[in-house]
């Protein structure tokens, strides 16, 4: 077993692990115990800063030795960030220039091909991003930390896991590893009632999915005798069938790929699986709603890519395979339609900030699901460039959202008031990933779907791209009520004039100063998002090995 | 490919210009608005430029001059591709020369927050020149929409009282138009099967597209373009942006935005869709005869003189649909010298409402009389604008009016009676208002009002001059515009 291969993984491992002994060592049992209750006097809307400041005084050192947790995980996601794209030249150095085959004890169950590498680094400097985001975020609202960054990093692995496995039992590994450690991260806020109620749905409904996807694995194993994810698309006679409406298909692979279809609905959010995300987003520790958004969901996009990529690509590149594979392919068109649109125009009517970002990666996702229902390379690779897009801007986004957050607003659309003129970067940082994400140029978000549109197209599927631009239309309605607030409402003018001394900075209408942090993890996300268009022949590239190499 | 990338240079100074005023405190108020001016007066010199070596400049490929290609995203055939012909160098003269007269009259005006005023109006000039000067699709809409967001802000932030629905409106119009050329711009890429987004290439081997998706195809990039330019009824957002946006904007808005749609046309619509084109001929006429009309009734109906105004823009455009429906030489030289003298024309009208309306503070045509007493010079060169509007004979604006109609001619004789009566009712509304705020009693109010500023004067002149320079000597533009109008009557199949 060559050891670099799982290097970025050990790392991540390794990190979580030293998060959670550091903060056991470090973090003394009087701040540990108080952190919750300090949370609790200071309630979402009262500015916390002001409040926290002077005990802050009081509590420096352990407060220090708090961040102390966060700058370790963040070390362990550098290095392991620089190990992963040391795998990009792995990953194309194989023989006859595919991935290297790994041998020894996890022989079969681990691959370093492109999809693997190229999202592990994704999900590495997503890691980076909520890290970022997190370590102001649970300073000030007395989260605990060695539970944050710890959590953090094991869903990393897991979702490194999911990606780097073409066995379905290696691959629910990753996936319960992910789960898991989200529903923890999701009830994080433990005085928050809201806190509770997220990680409780999100646990029911994840757990059920968990059960759905287990179940439909073992049907697939009992109609074609394997796990082997590679070796799936030699028995799609015998999950599709041939000729005919299923004649040689056993019905019972049939339903366990339709059961995959659903659990798989569940963690991607489609519509009508999706009923859990808006709750969870809204009542999880808003970094913890930031990796939701594109973590977990990027992983969960990346796993079905390698158990239904192969399987659709058989049923049809022109849509030839037969009535059944056009039933498999159907299910995820329709899926992509109306978990678009559904997303879209739910987003719309939404006042609370982060439930509208639920809605509105309910709507990406739908997006996303286009690559599946055209089942071509290219449909994949577009999938794959779509999702390193759409994780760089809606990363940018909650940046924006927690730099408020810090200063105990943010959550209402209405605190945006102004924000061009109280916080000048963060503003035009957002209104660059707000273009993004509805898809305006020269910005990652509009290549992203350039791209997906000339795959729908290519495949066949010209109505399908007709939707998505009706949709990115339709969506421009909920992120304008953003850039409204931010630019053309004054945000309580009146109100600067009252604020004197100290208070001024945490005034809602007063100048909203970020941390360095926040603002670092918004740079890099706003400059992610402008480089990634002009980056796109190289990316799209690797996406096309990712999206090939199924 | 020449030596100096010229093109290139004019784009992108402008979004320097931008990311400098960025970096400059917002309080420095007057550097601001010098080093504003400075990034909108080097497009201005390096398109003069280019104008008088344009000559001996060889041509190479497609009739294009200067041109510039790199590859940019060869797996989808996307090249970074620039370069001018006798349509694009005068309306990049023209977005130069307004954009730049633009940020000179915004001096005195914008009062608030300035730094982002001027950067705005800068990246708006970089994509006007990039719609202007790319030859590829991609570039070409990535241009497109850059347009659409600082003019979004440039109206929602600096305008009027209901400045945000008329920001919003604008916004989405455009949006929904451009998404569907989008749409169409595809269709093209793969029904033309060359694997490129190159629109030159792209022209040459659109007969291999099947008739009805060729007109499906038309459609959907009329519709991109109808919305800019505007064509009835998708002109509802123009007097509305017109009203609220501050006059600056307003002026650039008239002068070089709407012709980014009619440059649509001549640059995408129409060379490369010729059969459609030809299909369409009738409908496009009569939508340019209710442009016309429609426009200039409506101008006359106004209470307000900047919706007046906007209503004469409909209408002039009117003229430009006309012109392409016809499809003669005449009349494709006259809708493309149409594009230059409306661009100059209105964006003096805007000026001059504009200069009333600081004074006065009022637009409302009932309450303004007498502006000969009490702003005499301001009122001439008002009088001199609504006349060149009017398509007075040795101005601008005639040549245009006139090429259209004489080249309509041979074609059909009712649009260019039905275009004629058009004209009548422009030239009736013209008289109407300047009758009603130019003469007659001054104002007791208006008393003591200052006349035009030196600053003012400055923004005034250089357009005065072209409008009458154009109106007497109409060959400097024809040379230009003369070489793509016989092409696109070549791909049309001849009249």
């Amino acid at each position: 077993l060559d050891i670099r291969l799982i290097l970025p993984e050990l790392i991540v491992a390794g990190a979580g692990l030293v998060a959670l002994l550091l903060d056991l060592f470090l973090v003394p049992v009087a701040s540990r115990a108080t952190s919750g209750r300090r949370r609790a006097a200071t309630p979402a809307t009262i500015p916390v800063g002001s409040v926290a400041s002077g005990r802050r005084r009081a509590a420096r050192d352990p407060a220090l030795r708090r961040r102390a947790v966060g700058y370790v995980s963040l070390a362990g996601l550098v290095l392991a960030l620089v190990f992963s794209v040391r795998l990009l030249a792995v990953a194309q150095s194989g023989p006859a220039g595919g991935a290297p085959v790994v041998t020894g004890p996890l022989a079969g169950m681990l691959v370093v091909d492109m999809l693997a590498v190229l999202l592990k680094i994704a999900f590495v400097a997503i890691g980076i991003g909520v890290v970022l985001l997190g370590i102001d975020f649970a300073a000030r609202r007395g989260l605990p930390v060695g539970e944050f960054f710890a959590l953090s990093l094991f869903a990393i692995l897991g979702m490194m896991i999911m990606v780097a496995t073409r066995d379905l039992i290696m691959l629910y590994v990753g996936l319960e590893t992910t789960a898991i450690s989200c529903y923890a991260l999701a009830g994080l806020l433990r005085e928050d009632p809201k806190s509770g109620e997220a990680a409780l749905k999100y646990f029911l409904t994840g757990a059920l999915a968990s059960a759905i996807i287990l179940f439909g694995m073992a049907l697939v194993y009992g109609g074609t005798g394997t796990t082997n994810l590679a070796a799936l698309p030699g028995h799609g006679p015998v999950l599709l069938g041939e000729g005919g409406i299923f004649p040689q298909a056993q019905p019972v692979a049939l339903v366990g790929l339709v059961l995959l279809v659903a659990g798989f609905g569940f963690k991607l959010a489609a519509v009508p699986f999706h009923f859990w995300a808006p709750d969870a987003y809204e009542g999880a520790p808003t970094p913890v709603t930031a990796f939701f958004s594109v973590g977990p969901k990027a992983a969960a996009f990346a796993a079905a890519l390698r158990i239904f990529g192969p399987v659709l690509m058989v049923a049809g590149p022109a849509r030839t395979g037969g009535p059944t594979s056009s039933v498999l392919v159907l299910l995820f068109t329709i899926l992509a339609v109306v978990t678009m649109t559904a997303g879209n125009l739910t987003a719309l009517a939404q006042k609370n900030v982060k439930r509208m970002l639920a809605y509105s990666s309910i709507a990406h996702a739908g997006y996303l699901m286009v690559g599946f229902a055209v089942a071509t390379p290219l449909g994949y690779a577009a999938l794959v460039y779509y999702l390193l897009a759409y994780a760089a801007t809606n990363v940018g986004v909650f940046a924006v959202v927690i730099w408020l957050n810090n200063r105990g607003t943010g959550d209402e659309i209405s605190d945006y008031a102004g924000l061009g003129r109280r916080a000048p970067l963060a503003a035009l940082g957002m209104v660059v990933c707000l273009l993004s994400l509805i898809g305006i140029p020269p910005t990652a978000g509009f290549f992203g779907k350039l791209y997906l549109f000339v795959a729908a197209v290519s495949g066949g599927m010209t109505w399908l791209a007709v939707v998505m631009v009706i949709n990115s239309a339709i969506s421009v309605g909920y992120y304008y009520a953003l850039v409204r607030q931010l630019y053309l409402v004054d945000g309580k003018a009146e109100r600067i004039g009252e604020a004197v001394g100290p208070e001024a900075a945490d005034c809602p209408a007063g100048p909203v100063k970020g941390t360095p942090l926040v603002g670092l993890a918004l740079g890099l996300a706003v400059l992610a998002v402008l480089v990634l268009g002009f980056l796109f022949e190289p990316l799209a590239r690797l996406a096309g090995l990712a999206g090939g190499g199924l | 490919m020449s030596g100096v990338p010229y093109l290139t240079l004019m784009v992108f100074t402008p979004l320097l210009g931008t990311l400098l005023l960025l970096m400059i405190p917002k309080d420095r108020v007057e550097i601001i608005k010098r080093v504003a001016a400075f990034f909108a007066f080097v497009p201005l010199a390096l398109s003069a430029f280019v104008w008088a070596i344009w000559g001996s400049t060889p041509v190479e490929a497609y009739g294009l001059r200067f041109m510039e290609q790199f590859d940019w995203i060869p797996s989808l055939g996307i090249s970074y591709f620039l370069g001018a012909d006798g349509l694009s160098l005068p309306l990049v003269f023209l977005t130069a020369l307004m954009s730049f007269i633009a940020v000179v009259a915004a001096w005195g005006m914008v009062k608030e927050k300035e730094r982002a005023f001027f950067a705005l109006i800068l990246l708006l000039e970089t994509g006007m020149l990039g719609v202007f000067l790319s030859l590829d699709y991609i570039v070409f809409y990535v241009f497109w929409e850059l347009v659409l967001v600082p003019m979004y802000f440039l109206i929602g932030i600096w305008g009027g009282p209901r400045r945000e629905y008329a920001a919003l409106k604008f916004f989405i119009y455009t949006l929904v138009g451009s998404v569907i050329m989008l749409v169409g711009i595809l269709a093209l890429y793969f029904l033309s099967g060359a694997h490129t987004f190159n629109m030159m290439v792209i022209a040459t081997l659109t007969d291999r597209i099947p008739f009805l998706a060729q007109k499906w195809i038309f459609v959907a990039l009329f519709l991109g373009f109808a919305v800019k330019v505007p064509v009835f009824p998708f002109h509802t957002w123009l007097p509305d942006a017109h009203v609220e946006a501050p006059t600056p904007i307003s002026v650039i808005l008239a002068a070089v935005l709407l012709k980014m749609g009619t440059y649509g046309f001549f640059r995408v619509s129409y060379p490369s869709l010729p059969a459609a084109a030809k299909y369409f001929g009738v409908a496009m006429a009569a939508l340019g005869l209710i442009n016309i009309i429609y426009g200039a009734l409506t101008a006359m109906a106004q209470k307000d003189l900047k919706k007046l105004v906007a209503y004469s823009s409909i209408s002039h455009m009117g003229f430009v649909l006309l012109g392409l429906a016809a499809a003669t030489p005449l009349a494709l030289n006259g809708a493309m010298y149409m594009n230059i003298s409306h661009g100059l024309i209105s964006g003096m009208l805007f000026l001059m409402v504009g200069a009333i309306y600081e004074r006065t503070h009022t637009r409302d045509i009932a309450k303004l009389s007498g502006i000969y007493v009490t702003l005499p010079v301001i009122a001439t060169i008002t009088a001199f604008s609504f006349f060149a509007n009017l398509g007075l004979p040795g101005l601008a604006g005639f040549i245009a009016e006139f090429f259209v109609l004489a080249g309509a001619f041979p074609v059909s004789f009712v649009w260019v009676a039905m275009a004629g009566l058009g004209m009548l009712i422009v030239a009736g509304f013209n008289l109407w208002m300047m009758q009603r705020v130019l003469m007659g009693e001054g104002r007791a109010e208006h008393a003591g009002l200052r006349d035009a500023t030196p600053l003012e004067l400055f923004t005034y002149v250089p357009v005065v001059i072209l409008i009458a320079v154009l109106g007497v000597a109409p060959g400097i533009l024809m040379r230009l515009l003369d070489g793509p109008a016989q092409r696109l009557v070549q791909l049309l199949g001849g009249m």
